[in-house]
């Protein structure tokens, strides 16, 4: 499967009377956005507002950050099986509005949501301060359920996002990458002598707020399979989960994977990128077993000689990792895992609920304790009320001279288990 | 599956499903998880993971455990392993402190009850029980 990505860099974005694309700046008319919205009658009214990198600017709470693209060649359309129909998607030509993203931000329930500041401290911790942001605050019909509320700012956000992507169908790329995979019998001969490394990705599968959707299904309803690496950069992969919002992975983070790209990129020099497996992280006990069995199996199938897992989320999803790196490692696979550590805001603690002696290879996204001071901002699209409930906030938090003290686990993004950010350690 | 819960939610979506017992005690969310001990020493098998959720320990009051209805031959210890572990992460969590206001309760019971629903879902879908409505259907859609 061989997908090109054209980028078309966007340097600003402003509102217009028309949307489009002209010399890096993205205009967008804030007035058809809206009536796209809207035509979700469970959507009462929303405001079309817009962040750029550098302002005094805090978005909060955050839902989705979702990045526009658009297929220009080749089957399926973007997020198949939930805004365009099911098709397999992840070859022939995508674009990409690199430097732009779609950010949903909406009250599902009263706590537990991300903070993104476009500048000050704060802009260090989450990826999403770099990118012109077209941010969505979303308010529901009264009386609306949590599950449609989630669903309604859910799908908001894609179809602004493809919206927008429609725009770049046109436009000529300012640079281009290509990413291939093999069928695999000619995966194995293309570079015989480099070691055969495969990829696992687990994905959030619990409930409300905590939910991952592969081509329109609930990730809690999978059974671990094989996806070619380049179906998630169509968005074959949505994020419906923020509770802990350092370490969930919106919509954007599928969409530009690092692990993905960096296999790529290393890929014929020194390993050989089989395969991408996808898992889920159930809440019940014997979907953990199943799927970790299923996993191990999978990669023992595709004789793959080194794995990297991902995990999504903490507690409940440390059991799953251990469970995977344990069977897989038992197969005779070298492993390495990623997490993120909750340590205490002093780093002295245990940073994982569950561990196993196989997990002697681990990449941290950092300590989702740290506590940081976000300095006051200018302005806040969506609501600063939630600061001190949301996760990593606590009472009294908020000062006088307007400045906020929380753990770095409110930010967005901030400790990716992807590596989607900057934080780790030696 | 015996659910033992301190989420008033819970008791009522589920206290007459079939597959399902609910042990409601009104209790704290460390006091649950003892209890939740308690019944794996009795020889009880956890059948959901007690850190369920991402709303850590300190940021809610409700949690909800699936544990075998009966209590089986041996002790498991991979259970005893487990819901000791998840004792000693709550109580690591509950050194900072954080207030939970009472109009974030409702919130909390509901993402607590959406999270074990998941569970009798699955436990719905792998052993259909005569009178169990189909998997998918303990899910709530309007609450």
């Amino acid at each position: 499967m061989r997908l090109e990505l054209g980028y078309i860099h966007i340097t600003d974005i402003r509102f217009g009377d028309a949307s489009k694309v002209e010399d890096g700046v993205l205009y967008v008319n804030a007035e058809e956005v809206e009536a796209l919205v809207l035509r979700d009658e469970r959507i009462t009214s929303v405001k079309v507002d817009m962040a750029r990198p550098g302002e005094s600017v805090r978005i909060t709470p955050v839902k989705d950050v979702i990045e526009p693209r658009v297929k220009v060649e080749g089957p399926g359309g973007m997020f198949p099986g939930v805004i365009s129909p099911v098709d397999t998607v992840g070859s022939g030509k995508t674009h990409v509005l690199k430097g732009a993203a779609v950010v949903t931000t909406g009250t599902i329930v009263g706590f537990q949501e991300g903070i993104l500041d476009m500048s000050g401290v704060g802009a260090d911790y989450t990826p999403f301060s770099k990118t012109n942001n077209l941010v969505l605050v979303i308010i529901p019909r009264k009386g609306l359920g949590s599950h449609e509320h989630e669903h309604a700012v859910r799908e908001a956000g894609l179809k602004t996002a493809v919206y927008l992507g429609e725009l770049a169908r046109e436009l000529t790329p300012d640079s281009t990458e290509v990413f291939e995979t093999l069928p695999l019998t000619e995966g194995v001969k293309q570079f015989p002598d480099l070691p055969r490394v495969g990829y696992v990705q687990m994905l959030q599968s619990q409930g409300l707020l905590h939910d991952t959707y592969v081509y329109g299904v609930d990730a809690k309803r999978i059974l671990p399979t094989l996806m070619s690496p380049t179906e998630v950069m169509d968005g074959a992969i949505i994020s419906g989960n923020c509770v802990s919002a350092c370490d969930k992975n919106p919509t954007y983070v599928h969409q530009n994977n690092p692990i993905v790209h960096d296999l790529f990129a290393r890929h014929g020099k020194d390993l050989n990128f089989a395969a991408m497996i996808i898992t889920n992280e159930n809440v019940y006990l014997a979907d953990k077993i199943r799927s970790s069995d299923w996993t191990s199996n999978l990669c023992a199938f595709l004789s793959l000689d080194g794995v990297i897992i991902s995990e999504e989320g903490f507690g409940n999803p440390d059991t799953d990792l251990m469970m995977n790196c344990r069977k897989i490692t038992d197969k005779g696979i070298k492993t390495v895992v990623i997490t993120d550590e909750y340590a205490g805001q002093d780093g002295a603690s245990q940073s994982l609920a569950d561990a196993h002696e196989s997990a002697d290879a681990l990449v941290t996204g950092g300590n989702a304790n740290q506590v940081v001071t976000l300095p006051r901002m200018d302005k806040i699209i969506g609501s600063e009320e939630y600061v001190g409930i949301i996760a990593g906030g606590w009472d009294q938090n908020k000062h006088e001279d307007g400045t906020i003290t929380v753990e770095i686990q409110a930010i967005t993004g901030a400790t990716s288990e992807v590596g989607f950010a900057h934080l780790s350690a030696r | 599956m015996k659910v033992l819960t301190n989420n008033p939610k819970v008791l009522e979506q589920f206290h007459s499903y079939p597959a399902v017992t609910v042990d409601y005690r009104a209790v704290s969310l460390h006091e649950l998880m003892v209890l939740v001990r308690d019944f794996v020493h009795a020889r009880h098998r956890l059948l959901t993971h007690p850190l369920s959720g991402s709303v850590k320990p300190n940021e809610t009051l409700y949690k909800s455990i699936g544990l075998t209805e009966q209590p089986e031959d041996q002790l498991c210890l991979e259970s005893l392993n487990l819901i000791e572990q998840s004792i000693s992460t709550v109580d690591r969590f509950a050194r900072i402190r954080k207030d939970i206001k009472e109009e974030h309760h409702q919130d909390l019971q509901l993402v607590d009850l959406t999270l074990i629903s998941s569970a009798i879902d699955s436990l719905a879908a792998a052993k259909p029980l005569p009178g169990t409505p189909p998997s998918g259907s303990s899910r709530l859609s309007s609450t």
